[in-house]
């Protein structure tokens, strides 16, 4: 990090903290999602009620642009401090710069958490995670905490509100995109079909993660650390999450019938977490149709994806490989649908 | 006629050489990248070998379906315009029963079977 932002930064933390000096004597940069850049930093608060060790995660919009539909660092923030305050395990979001002048972009300030998210480790590996009956129980009671932020919230008020069934809210907006998009995608309009088709009705909306899947949460060798990637959140049907979290195109790789949630663990372990803390059942039947639309948003995102390299925006092999994971999303979407 | 090797046999010898010789002597991010390259590379090398039989049998069974006349524009033109229709067909609801649903639902297994094993086989191999 340069001298000058590292500078910028102690003071801005030094004030926010009420403390008398801020000394940073490490800081890295995290290798971080394609949105957004997450800085380590390291180091001493000296006075105030922060006194003590900063170890600490500096997020910020990334300089190149992102994905249209992710929130922005502020709202993000307010995201983080909703979650918190619900009792999710998240890193403890602290400070909120909005002032560019700064660093140069808008930031914030959260604890750093410990442990790791990459899903190809824990797949693999229980020393990732530990115990899988209580890593997937713990999962499910994280999101139901998730769940239990209901509208109308006026610290969320950023988030899109809409009246209608949050299947066919869902299914509207992707066929706007395969509207706006050069090349037809006829096996993803007749599963957006079929989502039209059954979608089920508009019931208790709450927040919903979006994103809420294995290698979107940070584990040690004993279970959760932090729920991480927050950009995605809004307003929905709960399932959507619960869905997400177990489609097969979330358990890298994974095969066997008792790692159906997450790649990682039983189904029905996530699900009793989840209704210890919602204290309602879970309706299994209806959990397959969000998997169903799982398939098709993560292949909507990756046309997006595509598009990104493929118009220019962003030169990038991981991008374009991306676009070439469709056609297994749009596979899976025949044999859900169509039993295959 | 092109000169020998033609370009799928070129990336099939460089992809087994990165493979044998390159990435087992990398590790971290340029093991990765270069995972990617090789999966880059191979799906290249499928895509050109498959040559374009399966796209014309596509664009004859989608104008069966739509009845459409057989078009004189370009094989990529005519699948997409007829693609368009396939689409907005399917939007409608015209191929929620019947017949037609058959038909479309036969039509898109066997193109979206064959965009897998361009794609990802392996995928096709191991069905969960």
């Amino acid at each position: 990090m340069q001298e000058n932002l590292r500078q910028a930064l102690e003071i801005f933390i030094a004030r926010q903290a009420g403390a008398e000096r801020v000394e940073i004597s490490e800081s890295k940069l995290l290798t971080g999602g394609a949105v957004q850049e997450n800085w380590l930093v390291k180091g001493q608060i000296v006075g105030g009620k922060h006194a003590g060790a900063l170890d600490a995660v500096i997020r910020t919009d990334s300089p190149s642009c992102g994905v249209a539909v992710s929130h922005n660092r502020a709202e993000e923030f307010a995201l983080l401090k909703a979650a918190f305050a619900a009792g999710v395990t998240v890193p403890e979001p602290l400070w909120l710069c909005v002032d560019k002048a700064v660093i140069g972009r808008p930031f914030f300030v959260m604890r750093r958490v410990d442990g790791t998210a990459a899903g190809h480790l824990l797949v693999k590996d229980e020393r990732h995670g530990g115990n899988r009956v209580q890593l997937l129980e713990q999962l499910g009671m994280e999101l139901a905490r998730i769940h239990s932020i209901r509208p109308p919230r006026a610290d969320l008020d950023f988030l899109e509100w809409y009246e209608e069934a949050p299947a066919l809210h869902a299914v509207n907006r992707f066929r706007r995109y395969l509207d706006s998009h050069s090349i037809p995608h006829p096996t993803l309009e007749w599963g957006l079909r079929w989502l039209e088709r059954h979608a089920p009705p508009r019931g208790e909306v709450a927040l919903c993660h979006r994103d809420f899947r294995t290698g979107n949460y940070m584990v040690d060798d004993k279970g959760v650390t932090g729920i991480l990637d927050w950009e995605f959140a809004g307003w929905g049907d709960p399932l959507e999450d619960i869905g997400w979290f177990c489609a097969k195109c979330w358990r890298f790789g994974a095969k066997a019938k008792n790692r159906e949630a997450g790649g990682v663990g039983d189904r029905e372990d996530f699900y009793r977490g989840y209704e210890k803390i919602s204290g309602r059942p879970l309706d299994r039947d209806l959990v397959r149709y969000w998997e169903v639309m799982a398939h098709a948003a993560w292949a909507i995102i990756a046309i997006q994806q595509a598009e990104r390299h493929v118009s220019g925006e962003e030169k990038s092999l991981m991008l374009a490989l991306t676009g070439h994971i469709v056609p297994e999303l749009e596979y899976e979407i025949l044999t859900m649908t169509e039993g295959a | 006629m092109r000169d020998q090797p033609t370009g799928d046999l070129l990336l099939e010898t460089a992809r087994d050489l990165l493979r044998e010789e390159i990435i087992p002597a990398l590790s971290g991010n340029q093991r990765h990248a270069a995972l990617m390259i090789a999966n880059a590379m191979a799906i290249a090398m499928r895509q050109l070998q498959s040559g374009d039989d399966a796209e014309r049998q596509e664009l004859a069974a989608l104008q069966k379906i739509l009845s459409l006349p057989e078009s004189g524009a370009s094989l990529s033109q005519s699948l997409t315009d007829a693609n368009r229709q396939l689409c907005r067909l399917i939007r409608e609801g015209r191929a929620d029963a019947g017949k037609t649903h058959d038909e479309v639902r036969d039509l898109l297994l066997r193109t979206t079977r064959h965009r897998v094993s361009i794609s990802s086989p392996k995928y096709l191999d191991n069905p969960a």
